[in-house]
């Protein structure tokens, strides 16, 4: 992959708008990137535009469409568990005049496509719920919710948009947008390796949206801005890669997850698993560490050199914790104590036996200086 | 964070203290051995972020060996320090733990009873 982009780092530096021959070389590079691309998920080239990442992806999809819409209706339908870039849309949404009607996800992170039914309004323009959350990796029935959409646009004759965040999902399982029944996805170029900053919007075809980059003619009108050659070079051969390789990828990350949860299971007593069993990405396992908090364990886990991430946030003295957690009916310890621990591609089943050995002894020490967990055993003492 | 120093309660407390940051949930308490008004031992236990439990720890070893009144003029600005800089939305931290100190040593002129949030 690095390969691949280095050149657009060095001799070949055109930019894909110019006209000379080194735009020219610039322009065939994209356009071969936008066709891996769109292979991934099954879409035309010419329905992919680039962007810098996910979260510029869910801002044009979103805010593309309201604005686009805005005269046919003012209301949304989302999940409580979507990605802060999706939270935030909605929020300043709202301020403008906007309602919306967030989905609860109840105990395993999963909506109802009944919900969905039951929240469609005559004025609903659009239906954005993510393919698989970021921090628990629970999968919606996205193609459920496709199926209705469609089934609701044949039966009237209004305008309905479903847009889903693929971010977290691409490259973990297949995606297709034909069998999703999606108008709009969202991808991001670094969750299959490619360097950070850069993304892709799936825009189905005949589908109009606001740009909301202005003042250049690049992406068929839809983002203005001058191309990042060599970010968008790396993210198709990221996406030729995944294609190819999904399906290992994801039986190596499950298998590793598997010796992992068994093992933590075993030797950490207070956890609870956070997400749905089954209907979830093979990648990702979110547990809860009763008595301590997340933070604490995480920088913890990083002095031993093992990368982790909370979906918490203390700042300012006010804890955020995190929404995502909080969704599926856990309480304020529970959500302060989550931790998001990912498998790669690259990860071996050496890396998963350190951390086994390593994650037991810091949650130990941990526990030792929380007062919780003291009043804990008090507790325990005072029953028996 | 790798080396907290002093966590854990004494058996033979004269006076412990239990604060809350009821903004954020972090919790701190502090149990001190106080002879001849001055601290003889401090532990603690924390429940919060890192530099919650990292401000306890400094602080434990700041007030160690001081005259209660020293002990009292701790400030946070020197907690801060001595736990080398914490950035600005990190400072309740240190507040935390001056104020659970004071706490301590109020319960200790009020004859030692500990006094935990509910």
């Amino acid at each position: 992959m690095v390969a691949a982009m280095l050149p657009y780092l060095t001799e070949k530096f055109g930019n894909a708008s110019s006209v000379h021959r080194l735009g020219q070389e610039a322009r065939a590079a994209v356009d071969r990137a936008r066709r891996e691309v769109a292979t991934l998920i099954g879409a035309r080239a010419n329905e992919i535009v680039f962007v810098s990442g996910g979260t510029e992806a869910n801002n044009l999809a979103i805010r593309g469409i309201c604005e686009a819409s805005a005269g046919q209706g003012r209301h949304i339908i989302t999940s409580a568990i979507e990605h802060s870039s999706v939270r935030g849309i909605c929020e300043a949404l709202e301020k403008r005049g906007w309602e919306v009607t967030r989905l609860p996800v109840y105990e395993y992170g999963i909506v109802k496509v009944e919900d969905v039914h039951a929240a469609l309004r005559p004025d609903t323009v659009l239906i954005s719920v993510m393919l698989a959350n970021n921090e628990i990796g629970t999968l919606q029935p996205i193609e459920e919710i496709g199926t209705l959409v469609r089934a609701e646009r044949e039966h009237t004759t209004r305008k309905l948009w479903f847009h889903t965040d693929a971010v977290q999902a691409a490259g973990r399982m297949e995606v297709n947008v034909e069998t999703l029944g999606c108008d709009l996805l969202s991808l991001s170029a670094h969750k299959l390796y490619a360097p950070k900053g850069t993304g892709a919007l799936y825009v189905r075809r005949g589908v109009r949206l606001a740009p909301q980059n202005l003042g250049g003619h690049q992406e068929r009108e839809r983002r203005a801005g001058t191309e990042g050659v060599p970010g968008i070079v790396a993210f198709g051969e990221a996406a030729r890669l995944a294609h190819l390789e999904t399906n290992e990828r994801t039986q190596h990350e499950e298998r590793l997850r598997t010796i992992f949860e068994n093992g933590v299971t075993q030797r950490i007593d207070d956890i609870v698993f956070n997400g749905d069993p089954a209907r979830r990405l093979p990648h990702l396992s979110n547990i809860s560490f009763r008595f301590i908090e997340g933070e604490g364990l995480l920088i913890s886990l990083d002095l031993q050199g093992i990368a982790v991430s909370t979906g918490s946030a203390c700042s300012s003295g006010t804890l955020e914790p995190s929404p995502v957690i909080i969704a599926l009916g856990r309480n304020d310890e529970l959500a302060r104590g989550a931790i998001r621990f990912s498998f790669g591609k690259d990860n071996t089943e050496a890396d998963v036996e350190d951390v086994l050995e390593v994650l037991p002894r810091v949650v130990e020490k941990l526990r030792q200086l929380s007062p919780l967990n003291k009043d804990r055993r008090l507790e325990a003492v005072s029953v028996e | 964070m790798e080396h907290p120093r002093n966590g854990g309660e004494l058996d033979d407390a004269d006076t412990v203290a239990e604060e809350i940051n009821p903004v954020c949930g972090d919790r701190l308490r502090l149990a001190l051995k106080i002879d001849n008004r001055t601290i003889k031992a401090a532990r603690f236990l924390a429940y919060g972020c890192p530099p919650v439990l990292v401000c306890a720890s400094a602080l434990t070893e700041l007030i160690q060996g001081k005259t209660v009144k020293d002990a009292l003029q701790v400030t946070r600005k020197q907690l801060v320090e001595a736990v080398g800089g914490l950035p600005l939305r990190k400072q309740h931290a240190a507040a935390l733990a001056i104020e659970t100190l004071r706490s301590a040593i109020e319960n200790k002129d009020s004859g030692g009873k500990p006094t935990f949030p509910t």
